[in-house]
């Protein structure tokens, strides 16, 4: 199996580098899906990061996302600054606003969960209130859009897709790196006692803290893209609770306890919401997705793709 | 200006009432399954929805909506705990995205049926207004905080004196020596998931007869009843009204004082104070939390 991991890799990286923007990239209604069903799936790394590694059930996602997306488009509005290292630090103010959250960390369960939630709701009425900064309830419109890096327009569909997949990517793979490493384990032995990991000398604490602001970061970068992806921000759409609801049903339904469930969980999920669900019952659409989280939790809170790996590996002991 | 601001202590006192209702349903599962109902808000809304198309297609007085919507909402709160019992692992993290879930379901639900539009009332008498001294408010307030006062005091009492509120305070403290003691642990949390939807009822009605409701309203009222609890601390039936009262008044005051925008934001700075500093709640009982 090992020696064949850096084909499938390789083999993978041709089919989204290549052959998807050379098959989908004259249908700019289906890649624009593809492209937000890849930002959806960028939060939902960062929620399963948080979920799985860090054991914290997060609702506030959109306040990351929103306040990412917020420094990012003020940056480059206000200040000049290229896109690409004003995206970047959109997600390091991300970071920055979930050091407020630190505090947040000595609680356990339900009341993370809902001061984790109260302080979503903090980020977007200060984003309503600050009209001089924010521009209020209006809006930012105008803001930059992705750059042209070596002739090649990032502001396309087909760029904007690129960038966010190599976003994405990136992301895997921090994720991968985390889980593998000591702090990986540590996390690893927390999740089954708390207490016992302390007694053993690990800093619970500072590494839930460094998981909060690892997926902060994330969040935000992905919001940072989001809001030079489609040049306008106000803040009821920035801070809305899509960007928590949709991102955690997706990682629920892909499997948040594997590194490649919450991205194929957020591909598959938007995709049929967008297409079906959304056809189906224009307004209110989102039923069908609580319906499915409801009904994931109790039948198969592991999510579908351990079930599927499970199901694969099986086939082939039995051929072999 | 000294007015002003007894007139918010008073209204913050009326809107306490009705608060206290919708924490009290939020804590009474809390304490028995140790769960938070993440669709609490929303079963208080499908209330208040009840109410206003009671009003609006029957042309009948909303408080005649009552019988119907405790039949509706105990429903919903049971197919809630029907749902949440069959959670085999991890349960409270699970409970948590599965009651978030449902409060999803309830939102886009009341969505698809009532439309996305505000409403209030169009009854006259809840609108006429009500003056004592300097004070005023409206009939609906002074009604309903009077009803809450009553369904608060006579839940204090089933949960001290009747059998089955002591069961369901013996069931909160300990389950498995409660079960031991031949009490149907399943029976009890059933009771308490019926009594939580009772009480979510009549605070939907209210917020209705006084307020106005939208679809999105729910998780924030979820939110306000978990601000109210904590602030209450575990276990505190006085606490809870106490709570509710000091959010209502604080909410009002903000409102009087800086703009009805940031009315939230005090609730919630308020509520991080307390988780922060007071970890235990204002009045609760020297229990840390988790």
């Amino acid at each position: 199996m090992k020696q064949y991991r850096w084909m499938y890799l390789a083999v993978a990286a041709v089919v989204l580098y290549v052959l998807v923007p050379l098959l989908l990239g004259g249908n700019l209604y289906l890649m624009s899906l593809v492209v937000a069903s890849l930002t959806i799936g960028g939060i939902a790394l960062a929620w399963a990061l948080l979920g799985n590694l860090g054991g914290m059930v997060s609702f506030g996602q959109a306040a990351f996302f929103g306040v990412g997306s917020y420094v990012s488009a003020l940056l480059t509005l206000k200040f000049g600054l290229p896109v690409l290292p004003a995206m970047l630090l959109g997600g390091v103010g991300a970071s920055l606003a979930s050091l407020a959250m630190l505090p947040a960390l000595r609680l356990k369960g339900p009341y993370f969960a809902l001061a984790i939630l109260a302080y979503a709701q903090i980020f977007r009425i200060l984003a309503m209130e600050f009209r001089g900064v924010t521009g209020g309830a209006g809006g930012l419109s105008g803001i930059p859009q992705l750059p042209t890096v070596f002739g090649f327009d990032l502001s396309a569909k087909v760029g904007g897709y690129l960038v966010i997949l190599s976003i994405v990517v990136v992301f895997l793979w921090i994720y991968y790196l985390i889980r593998k490493s000591y702090y990986g384990l540590a996390l690893k032995a927390m999740h089954e006692s708390e207490d016992a990991t302390r007694v053993v000398g690990v800093n619970s604490t500072l590494l839930k803290a460094m998981m909060l602001l690892v997926s902060a970061f994330m969040t935000g970068m992905v919001g940072a893209f989001n809001t030079h992806y489609i040049n306008f921000l106000e803040p009821d759409y920035a801070f809305g609770s899509s960007w928590t609801v949709i991102p955690i049903i997706a990682a629920i339904f892909g499997g948040y306890r594997t590194i490649f469930g919450p991205l194929a969980g957020a591909v598959a999920i938007y995709m049929i919401d967008q297409l079906i669900f959304k056809n189906l019952i224009p307004n209110g659409h989102q039923i069908i997705l609580g319906v499915l989280l409801v009904l994931m939790i109790i039948f198969c809170p592991s999510g579908l793709v351990p079930v599927l790996v499970e199901k694969f590996k099986g086939k082939t002991h039995a051929e072999a | 200006m000294s007015e002003l601001i007894l007139q918010s202590l008073y209204s913050g006192l009326l809107a306490g009432g009705s608060y206290a209702l919708i924490a009290l349903g939020l804590a009474l599962v809390f304490g028995t399954m140790k769960i938070i109902n993440l669709a609490h808000g929303e079963l208080v809304l499908l209330a208040a929805y009840i109410a206003y198309m009671a009003e609006s297609m029957l042309k009948i007085n909303p408080l005649l909506a009552i019988p119907l919507a405790l039949i509706v909402v105990c429903l919903a709160s049971v197919i809630v705990y029907f749902l949440v019992s069959k959670i085999v692992k991890d349960r409270e993290l699970n409970s948590l995205l599965l009651t978030y879930g449902v409060g999803i379901v309830l939102t886009n639900a009341i969505l698809l049926i009532w439309k996305s539009d505000i409403h209030s009332t169009s009854n006259e008498w809840f609108q006429q207004s009500l003056v004592l001294g300097s004070l005023y408010s409206m009939n609906s307030e002074v009604t309903f905080f009077v009803v809450s006062l009553v369904l608060i005091v006579l839940v204090w009492l089933w949960l001290s004196k009747s059998w089955y509120g002591r069961a369901v305070r013996a069931v909160a403290s300990n389950r498995d020596a409660a079960k031991l003691m031949g009490i149907n642990p399943r029976w009890t949390e059933l009771i308490s998931f019926v009594l939580s939807g009772v009480l979510a009822t009549f605070a939907g009605v209210a917020l209705y007869s006084y307020g106005v409701i939208q679809p999105e309203l729910g998780s924030a009222l979820t939110v306000k009843a978990f601000i109210i609890t904590v602030l209450a601390g575990a276990g505190s039936i006085p606490g809870v009204l106490l709570g509710a009262v000091l959010l209502g008044v604080v909410e009002a005051l903000t409102t009087t004082m800086f703009s009805s925008a940031l009315q939230e934001l005090t609730g919630m700075l308020l509520f991080l104070l307390v988780l922060f500093v007071l970890p235990n709640g204002l009045f609760g009982a020297n229990r840390r939390r988790g």
